[in-house]
């Protein structure tokens, strides 16, 4: 049986910065809920670009870049999204999600999936819905 | 026993044996323990991992990296991207199903009979007495007790009150722990999931198991199928390790998934014009009802409640579905602070899907990525899944229900009874729609006519020798039905014929 391993970690990361981006301000969090900001979110960052495979991390990045680039679909405002103020950037986050356009909607869905397996298996957010928490995944296997 | 995982570079494997299995799915499970228990020996050859339940995952992002191919990231390249969901371990997607038993309807073999000239009466019955034995090995019962949660007591009462029939689902399980896990494997090994019982058995009958062992061609001797050969693939890393290569006595069964097997005979060097097409699905969707005391869908089987009274008229299949909450995100629409108010119901949501019996055909191809899945639902096929949109929101409303949820695009969040008529009236357009493609069929199709099929009646592979077909991908049609039943007893009824013709 095998273990899981430990993620390599880079100081300077755009494409996990980028993805951070999208996903924090995906879940910002409300009265009784922690946003994805306050849960851990580098580190998931960071193990789902490693563990990923390729479709997967092209999607993740793809889609989070374009959430960093559609202000100006959304919001009419040529910044990238993390520039916008807070009120903006959850305008932008929402209006991204239900776009005529469909590859507009399609990339906010897939930046909501990732923010999901993040956000939905964390342990303070299960107890604050009256979830059971998950035992960690063991990532193992038969040898043999 | 023997059992050969990923091995490093430097070590190959060469084996030889009776008959080897691709892949290790209801298919190549069922396959493999049927030419076992016929004294043959088998070589299971399948691309994952094998892990048993203390390996299995509890989260959806674990579901993804360890159970599911390229992490879940495989889907449709039409109109809509809809997510394609496959299993890849040992015991392939009956890992990550929920092992919904549903004999193969009569009227599919009828069909199969009119319009590909395979099938018919006598498949009928033979396929019949192996379901009859399948359900006897595998525990099929319907879901009682703790397994039936409150979101399936609801759905049985809006069903009631709109007098249709509906029921616990009947599953492949044995004293459902009702943890509502199914689809990242039932880590309290209740769920019969083949890895558990068949695979095993096929070692303790002399068998042999690669997993972690994508097989890259089938090796032909002239049109003769004589072994297979690969490189084992980590299956955390997925850097490739060791080749493999395992010879066959008598033939090859192929039983990679509707996706994957049309792939491997073409890269195999296989010729036919059938090869990838007639690729059928289930496609679905589902909707939330919200309610107001608390549904808790967590609690109890993932799919407890089911009803088939709509797949001959209406052409779809209604079911419960226990959403894990970090793939309701994707379901609900909104963004940022909006969105995370609606997470906060979670626990008043209540989510029934439909599977449409879709006519709608795609097809297969290797693509730069990995498969490419050309598929669409064309209009009456759409029709079908806003009809069975309407019912679903009915059901929920005459369940108590206070709001559904569609989560169809140019529809409101929620809406109540008095507004159902925008379900009515929702968009046709796929794209409006969030949906999944389970349940897959064709790419290797049966069939009289080589001119349009792959495989014959019996699985045989047209114009070879000892290479056979035993997976969704032989299946021409759409079943309306879940296909577990029907691929597994279709591979066993394979694998005794092949048994029956081998030459000692």
């Amino acid at each position: 049986m095998e273990r899981a391993h430990t993620i390599p970690h880079r100081r300077l990361d755009p494409t996990a910065a980028v993805v951070r981006s999208a996903v924090r301000a995906m879940m910002p969090g409300s009265s009784t809920l922690p946003g994805c900001g306050e849960l851990e979110l580098d580190a998931f960052v960071r193990r789902l670009l490693h563990e990923a495979s390729w479709p997967m991390w092209l999607a993740t990045t793809a889609s989070s870049l374009a959430f960093v680039l559609t202000p100006p679909l959304t919001v009419y405002l040529p910044l990238p999204s993390f520039l916008l103020p807070a009120s903006l950037l959850d305008r932008h986050a929402d209006r991204m999600s239900g776009h005529a356009l469909y590859p507009v909607r399609q990339a906010a869905m897939m930046v909501k999936t990732v923010m999901g397996m993040h956000w939905g298996a964390h342990p303070r957010v299960r107890e604050a819905l009256a979830l059971p928490p998950y035992p960690e995944d063991p990532g193992t296997w038969r040898t043999h | 026993m023997s059992h050969h995982a990923f091995r490093e570079p430097g070590d190959p494997l060469e084996l030889e044996v009776d008959w080897i299995v691709v892949g290790s799915g209801a298919g190549g499970a069922s396959a493999a323990v049927a030419l076992a228990r016929g004294g043959a020996r088998v070589a299971v050859v399948e691309a994952g991992a094998w892990r048993d339940p203390e390996h299995y995952p509890s989260s959806a992002y674990g579901g993804a990296r360890d159970l599911m191919p390229a992490f879940g990231g495989l889907a449709t390249a039409g109109r809509a991207q809809w997510p394609v969901v496959q299993g890849e371990a040992v015991g392939g997607t009956t890992v990550i199903n929920s092992a919904i038993c549903v004999r193969t309807p009569g009227d599919v073999f009828v069909r199969w009979a009119a319009e590909h000239g395979v099938g018919g009466g006598p498949m009928a019955e033979r396929i019949g007495a192996i379901q009859d034995a399948l359900e006897v090995e595998l525990h099929a019962s319907r879901a009682t007790g703790r397994a039936v949660g409150r979101s399936d007591v609801l759905a049985l009462r809006g069903a009631a009150a709109l007098g249709y029939d509906s029921h616990p689902t009947r599953r492949f399980v044995e004293d459902c722990a009702g943890s509502g896990q199914c689809l990242q494997g039932c880590r309290a090994g209740r769920k019969q999931s083949l890895n558990l019982n068949f695979i095993p058995e096929t070692l303790e009958r002399g068998g042999v198991v690669l997993s972690c062992a994508p097989v890259a061609r089938i090796v032909l001797e002239g049109n003769r199928a004589a072994g297979v050969r690969g490189r084992f693939r980590h299956p955390r890393t997925r850097r490739a390790g060791a080749s493999f290569q395992v010879r066959a006595r008598h033939g090859v069964f192929v039983a990679a998934s509707a996706i994957q097997s049309p792939l491997l005979l073409r890269r195999s060097g296989i010729r036919n014009r059938s090869l990838g097409r007639q690729f059928h699905a289930h496609p679905g969707t589902g909707l939330f009802g919200w309610y107001d005391d608390p549904v808790d869908m967590h609690i109890g089987a993932t799919q407890g409640w089911s009803s088939l009274a709509h797949r001959d008229t209406g052409g779809f299949k209604l079911e419960s579905l226990s959403i894990p909450l970090e793939l309701v995100a994707g379901r609900l629409k909104g963004g940022g602070a909006v969105l995370a108010e609606r997470l906060e119901d979670f626990r008043h949501l209540a989510m029934w899907v439909m599977a449409v019996k879709a006519e709608s055909v795609g097809s297969i191809h290797p693509g730069p990525l990995g498969p490419l899945v050309r598929y669409t639902l064309d209009r009456a096929d759409m029709v079908k899944m806003r009809t069975a949109a309407v019912l679903l929101a009915q059901t929920h409303f005459a369940a108590g229900a206070r709001w559904v949820i569609p989560g169809i695009h140019g529809l409101p969040y929620k809406i109540d009874a008095d507004a159902l008529h925008t379900i009515e009236d929702a968009p046709l357009d796929p794209r409006a729609w969030v949906a999944v493609l389970s349940h897959l069929f064709g790419g290797c199709p049966m069939g009289a006519d080589p001119a349009r099929s792959v495989c014959d009646g019996e699985g045989r592979v047209h114009g070879h020798q000892g290479l056979w077909i035993a997976d969704a991908s032989q299946i021409p049609t759409n079943l309306g039905v879940n296909p577990q039943h029907t691929i597994m007893a279709l591979a066993r009824l394979r694998a005794e014929t092949a048994l029956s013709r081998a030459t000692p």
